[in-house]
């Protein structure tokens, strides 16, 4: 009997410790299935547009977000970045409280996420982003070419299909806070290798990182 | 009846020639009868508290008698009176008082408007209320999806505001969260400015 039962007591307790040791890297983007079908999906730009109008009150009209890092800029980034992190945010996977009530399932389809993701990565960026003080850019560029630039890219262009995000053209002051947030595990839906990377960063290194990538070409788009 | 084939669409385009207010007329008796005491003849109402519905629009009014009738708004005077009026007539009231013309409000405090331009324009970023002018643009002139606030009474506009936060109206979510970020000063600051709009 026992014989029996101990092949499966060790393929349940194996299972149990699989799942305790998961490697982080699948965890940061796992697959579940509303993200699952809102990539599916075919977003639709025209329809895009009028679902983004109760984003805009915060986001901006043009998608370009605040130069006080306040709400990021939208415009241009990967449509698969933005359904990952607007399907995260709807799902509690990144705490955004003051976003969810303008997000949830009450306020967007899964349609609705889709079209918006189409309709702002097809906009323009102009090159108007907040900056930072420019007084670091050295250490900054040393970072980002150590640190980021393998992901993110050599022009911070990002990489759609890795769920990587574009940072070329994002404000300062948006770059300087998630930084700190990812870096201090609190925005719970980041890349690990990411966490890992700027876990021994000083503010300051953050800071000058940060200023550098919102120097980034842009291209207007 | 060859020539009433010729006819049939000539009347139906005459029909369609015709302005609003005269194939909303049936409606006159309601709006006479009903209505206007609250709401004026011509949409404007002079009492601040009544809110003013000439050039909403007509969607947007059929939204919210079906929601007075739902119970899902609820107002000390207009729950009642709705339950008078018969479902079949909220179109027609809806095309009599959409198309009328709005008369301006009145700014009483230019200072306080002035702190409710920025608000409506920006937002507060602090407490996340998102800038009005992003749904209900900058003139607040509105559409099917978002209710005209131009010119609108300031009793009005807070009670709205009010009912929001505390669930009287719960016709939209996104709504009632705006309504329970602002607090009572930047809705007095707001309610001021949409008079001027």
């Amino acid at each position: 009997m026992l014989s029996r039962c101990l092949p499966g007591l060790l393929l349940a307790s194996l299972g149990c410790s699989l799942a305790l040791a998961s490697p982080p890297q699948e965890r940061w983007n796992t697959p579940y299935a509303e993200k699952t079908a809102a990539l599916e999906l075919k977003g639709d730009i025209v329809r895009g547009e009028s679902a983004f109008v109760i984003c805009q009150g915060c986001h901006r009209v043009g998608a370009l977000g605040r130069s006080d890092g306040s709400y990021p800029r939208l415009a241009g980034q990967h449509a698969t970045v933005l359904i990952k992190q607007l399907s995260d945010v709807r799902s509690g996977r990144r705490s955004n409280l003051k976003m969810l009530p303008f997000a949830d399932h009450q306020a967007l389809s899964m349609q609705d996420v889709a079209d918006i993701a189409a309709y702002l990565r097809s906009l323009p960026v102009p090159a108007s982003q907040g900056q930072g003080p420019g007084n670091d850019l050295a250490r900054g560029r040393q970072l980002y070419e150590r640190d980021c630039q393998v992901c993110h890219g050599r022009q911070g262009e990002g990489k759609a299909d890795k769920f990587f995000p574009r940072v070329s053209g994002q404000h300062y002051q948006y770059l300087l806070r998630e930084g700190g947030l990812i870096r201090d595990g609190k925005r719970r839906n980041a890349h690990p290798d990411m966490v890992q990377a700027i876990s021994t960063y000083s503010d300051d290194d953050n800071a000058a990182v940060s200023d550098y990538m919102s120097r980034l070409p842009v291209d207007g788009r | 009846m060859p020539g009433m084939r010729v006819l049939t669409p000539f009347l139906l385009s005459m029909a369609l020639l015709l302005p609003a207010s005269l194939r909303a007329a049936d409606a006159q008796e309601t709006v006479k009868t009903v209505c206007a005491a609250c709401h004026g003849v011509d949409g404007n109402s002079t009492e601040p508290a009544n809110p003013k519905l000439a050039g909403m629009d007509q969607e947007y009014l059929m939204r919210q008698l079906k929601a007075f009738a739902a119970g899902t708004r609820r107002d000390d005077a207009m729950s009642g009176i709705i339950a008078t009026v018969d479902t079949s007539d909220f179109a027609k009231l809806a095309a009599y008082y959409g198309p009328q013309k709005p008369a301006p409000g009145k700014v009483l405090d230019a200072q306080l408007a002035a702190k409710g331009r920025t608000l409506y324009e920006d937002g507060n970023t602090d407490s996340g209320v998102p800038a009005c002018a992003g749904c209900h643009q900058s003139d607040g002139k509105g559409n099917a999806r978002f209710p005209r606030l131009a010119g609108q009474h300031q009793a009005y506009t807070l009670k709205q505001l009010a009912d929001y936060k505390s669930g009287r109206r719960a016709t939209d979510p996104l709504m009632t969260t705006v309504g329970k970020r602002l607090t009572t000063d930047e809705s007095k600051a707001l309610a001021e400015y949409i008079a001027g709009l």
